[in-house]
C-alpha cells in the first residue's frame, strides 16, 4: 500500500501545500473545476512543483470537471508549449468523471487507482458542501416537516430541526416564517405542519433537480442492465449511506400503490456536507454514463441528501429505504404524477383530506 | 472480392447435425465442437434466423488417449463419404511416413458438394505444462496428417454440453477463459487470411470472440457473467492443478490492455471480427464491446483473481 501524506509543504515553493504526497508522486486535486483559468493556474503550479522536486512525478487530479475533455486537452497542449519538456514529462492530469478514470496524456495505470481514490476521498472529505445556501436549507426544512407530518410523528422543536437539517437557528427560524401559513406552533416552541404546504411543495418541485443534485445515468451500450440487476449489485456493496427510493421505495411504504414495473432505479445518497462521491456507479454497471439531455430515459437516477440526518429507514443487513418524501419527489421527477398523488393521499395525515 | 468475403453464413444447428451424422456413431462421444459454431449453437441454435459467419469448424478429439483412434476413424469415414481435403493454401496434400510431424497437414475436410465450410480436427494438450503447439502423427487411409494441440484447449474440453446429435459442444464460458489465457497481451501476430477485408491481429480476433460470447451470455440471461468465476476456478484447478493460481492472476491482462483508450484501434479490430463472425446477425457497437469488457472484468475476472489469491 502506498504511504500518503496530506497537506504537505513543498521545499523551495513557499506558501504551497500539495494535497497529497507519496514516495514517488505529488498530487494536487481540483474538485468540480468549472473554468479553464483555474486549470491553467493549477498546471503552472504543478510545473513549479516539478521544478523544485526533481524526483517525483506530479499529478493533477480532476474530480468531475465541468470542462469538456477537448478543452482540457487544449489547455494541456497550451501549457506544454511553455514548460520545459524534461519537466513536462513528469506531469500528467488524471480525471474522474462519473466514477471513471481517464487521463491526459494517458489514463492512470490500474495499479494507481486505489491510491488515487484514497487521495480523492481525502480531498472530498475536506470540501465544504455547496448547499449551504439558505434556499436549499429551506427546502431541507420543508422536507423534514413534510416527512414528520406524513408519518404522523408529531411536532418538532427548533433544536431538533437544527439537528436533523444541520442548519443554524436563524436559518431554521427564517424557514419557519416562510411556512407560517401552514404551521401549528405549540407552546413548547415545537412546530408541525397543519396542512400540506402545496405552494411551497410546488416551488420545491420546480427546483428539485438542483436541490437534490439529481444526476441521471443512461446506458450507452445498447444492452442495459435492469434496475433489479443494479440493485443486486448495490446490495453487495453494503453501503448504508445509499437508500432505495423511487417506485420500490414508494411501494415499500404503500404496498397497495398502483405501480407496476420499474423502469429505472432511484437512489438517495447521504453525503451530508461532503461532496458526493458517485464512483460506486461504475460498480453497478460500467456502461452507465451521465445523461447529457433531460429527455434521455435514465436507467439510474441519484439524488443527494445534504441534511445532517439522512432520515433513511434502516433495514437489517440490507440497504436502507429512502424516506417517503424523497420517494414522493422521485415519483414526481419520473413524471408519475397520478401515482405521486395516490402515494401522498395514502398516508394517515392526508386521510379524509385528499390533496 | 477478398478471400474472406466469400465466407458464407451458416446455421449452427444444421452444420452440427451434418457433422454428427457423418461421423461414425462410436466416435461421436469423442468429439467436442469448439469455436464460433459451438457458441452460435449454444446461444441461438434454436433460431434459424440467426447464423454465424465461419469457415472452419473446429472438432476437438477428447480424451487425449482416444484422440488417435477416433481421429483415424473419423477421417477415414469422412474420406469414404467423399469429404474433400481442403486444398487452399500450402497444406493441401497429405504427408507420408517420411514427412516430419510438424510438416504434416492438419485434417481439414469440406463436406461433399460444398466449399462453404470445413471441419478441422484438433486434440487437447497432453499435460498442464504442454502449452506450446504440438503435432501428433495421424495415419489415415489417405495418408499422414497431424493432430494439433495447443495452449488452453483442455479448458474447452471441460464439462462439455451434450447435443441431441451425439456430439458435444464446448461451454462458451470455458472457450472465453481459454482465449483470455491464450492472449494475456496483445501480440503482433496477424491472422493468415483477411477478416472482412482486413488484416487482423490474432489476439484481437480471439479477445473479440471473448467479448462476443460475454455479450451473448448477458443478452440471454442478465447477470450471466456472475456465474462464470466458480466454474472457471474449478476448471483451472482440474486442468492446471499446479499452476492454476498463476493462471488466475493473469487471466485479465490481455483484456485490460485491449480496453485501454490508447488501444482503441485494437478494440476496433476486435469489434470488426465480431461483426464478421459470431455477431454477424447483431453487429455490436464499440460502446457495447467496451462495456461488455468492463462488465466481464468486474463480474468474472476480478472474482476469479480473488479466488486465486485466497489461500
Amino acid at each position: 500500500m502506498t504511504s500518503l501524506r496530506y497537506e504537505c509543504p513543498i521545499e523551495n515553493f513557499p506558501g504551497f501545500r500539495a494535497d497529497a504526497v507519496s514516495d514517488d508522486t505529488v498530487f494536487e486535486v481540483l474538485v468540480e473545476p468549472k473554468d479553464a483559468r483555474r486549470l491553467r493556474t493549477a498546471l503552472m503550479e504543478m510545473a513549479r512543483v516539478a521544478t523544485v522536486d526533481h524526483a517525483r512525478r506530479v499529478l493533477l487530479v480532476l474530480e468531475e470537471p465541468a470542462i469538456t475533455e477537448s478543452r482540457l486537452r487544449e489547455e494541456w497542449k497550451g501549457a506544454a508549449s511553455v514548460i520545459q519538456p524534461e519537466l513536462w514529462r513528469r506531469l500528467s492530469v488524471v480525471i474522474r468523471q462519473s466514477g471513471k478514470w481517464t487521463g491526459i496524456p494517458v489514463p492512470p495505470d490500474s495499479s494507481d487507482l486505489s491510491t488515487l481514490n484514497e487521495v480523492l476521498h481525502h480531498a472530498l472529505s475536506r470540501k465544504p458542501a455547496s448547499s449551504g445556501r439558505s434556499s436549499e436549507a429551506h427546502h431541507e426544512i420543508l422536507r423534514i416537516l413534510v416527512h414528520q407530518w406524513l408519518l404522523g410523528k408529531g411536532p418538532l422543536t427548533i433544536s431538533s430541526l437544527m439537528e436533523i437539517s444541520g442548519a443554524s437557528h436563524p436559518t431554521v427560524s427564517r424557514s419557519l416564517e416562510r411556512l407560517a401559513y401552514c404551521l401549528t406552533r405549540h407552546t413548547d416552541r415545537s412546530v408541525e405542519l397543519r396542512i400540506f404546504p402545496r405552494d411551497e411543495w410546488a416551488k420545491l418541485l420546480a427546483v428539485s433537480d438542483d436541490v437534490r443534485n439529481t444526476v441521471r445515468f443512461v446506458d450507452r451500450s445498447g444492452q442495459a442492465r435492469s434496475p433489479e440487476s443494479l440493485l443486486r449489485r448495490l446490495q453487495k456493496l453494503q453501503r448504508q449511506d445509499i437508500a432505495i427510493g423511487g417506485i420500490p421505495g414508494a411501494k415499500h411504504y404503500q404496498p397497495s400503490l398502483d405501480l407496476i414495473g420499474n423502469p429505472r432505479l432511484d437512489l438517495s445518497i447521504h453525503s451530508g456536507r461532503n461532496a458526493v462521491d458517485l464512483s460506486f456507479v461504475e460498480r453497478l454497471d460500467p456502461a452507465l454514463e451521465k445523461a447529457t439531455r433531460r429527455d434521455e430515459s435514465p436507467t439510474l437516477v441519484i439524488h443527494t441528501i445534504r441534511r445532517a440526518e439522512s432520515l433513511f429507514q434502516p433495514v437489517d443487513k440490507d440497504l436502507p429505504w429512502a424516506d417517503p418524501v424523497e420517494c414522493l419527489l422521485d415519483l414526481h421527477e419520473a413524471r408519475l404524477e397520478s401515482q405521486a398523488l395516490e402515494f401522498l393521499n395514502s398516508f394517515p395525515a392526508t386521510k379524509g383530506r385528499p390533496l | 472480392m477478398s478471400r474472406d468475403d466469400s465466407v458464407k453464413l451458416i446455421s449452427p444447428k444444421a452444420v452440427l447435425e451434418r457433422i454428427a451424422t457423418a461421423i461414425p456413431e462410436d466416435c461421436r462421444q469423442n468429439i467436442i465442437i469448439i469455436g464460433s459454431l459451438a457458441a452460435g449453437y449454444y446461444f441461438f441454435g434454436d433460431n434459424s434466423k440467426l447464423q454465424v459467419r465461419t469457415k472452419d469448424v473446429d472438432c476437438l478429439l477428447s480424451p487425449r488417449i482416444r484422440a488417435i483412434p477416433a481421429g483415424q476413424a473419423v477421417a477415414d469415414r469422412l474420406f469414404a463419404e467423399d469429404w474433400k481435403l481442403r486444398t487452399e493454401g500450402a497444406w493441401g496434400k497429405p504427408g507420408d511416413a517420411m514427412t516430419p510431424e510438424d510438416q504434416l497437414p492438419v485434417v481439414r475436410l469440406h463436406p461433399p458438394g460444398s466449399q462453404d465450410w470445413f471441419i478441422e480436427l484438433l486434440t487437447v494438450p497432453e499435460s498442464e505444462t504442454d502449452l506450446d503447439q504440438k503435432y501428433i502423427r495421424l495415419k489415415t487411409t489417405h495418408g499422414h496428417f497431424s493432430l494439433c494441440s495447443f495452449g488452453f484447449l483442455s479448458l474447452a474440453e471441460y464439462q462439455p454440453i451434450a447435443t441431441p446429435f451425439g456430439i458435444a459442444i464446448a461451454r462458451p464460458g470455458m472457450m472465453a477463459l481459454a482465449n483470455l489465457l491464450q492472449h494475456t497481451r496483445i501480440g503482433e501476430q496477424t491472422m493468415s487470411g483477411l477478416i472482412g477485408s482486413r488484416k487482423i491481429k490474432r489476439s484481437n480476433k480471439d479477445l473479440g470472440r471473448v467479448l462476443a460470447i460475454a455479450s451473448l451470455a448477458e443478452a440471454r440471461q442478465e447477470d450471466a457473467l456472475l456465474g462464470w468465476p466458480a466454474p472457471w476456478a474449478d476448471a483451472l484447478k482440474a486442468r492446471f492443478p499446479s499452476i492454476w493460481r498463476d493462471l488466475a492472476s493473469r487471466v485479465g491482462s490481455g483484456l485490460r490492455q485491449l480496453l485501454r483508450p490508447e488501444n482503441e484501434a485494437d478494440l476496433e479490430e476486435a469489434r470488426h471480427t465480431c461483426e464478421y463472425g459470431l455477431l454477424v446477425s447483431q453487429a455490436p457497437s464499440p460502446r457495447l464491446l467496451a462495456a461488455t469488457g468492463k462488465r466481464l472484468l468486474q463480474d468474472a475476472i476480478e472474482p476469479l483473481e480473488q479466488i486465486g489469491r485466497t489461500p
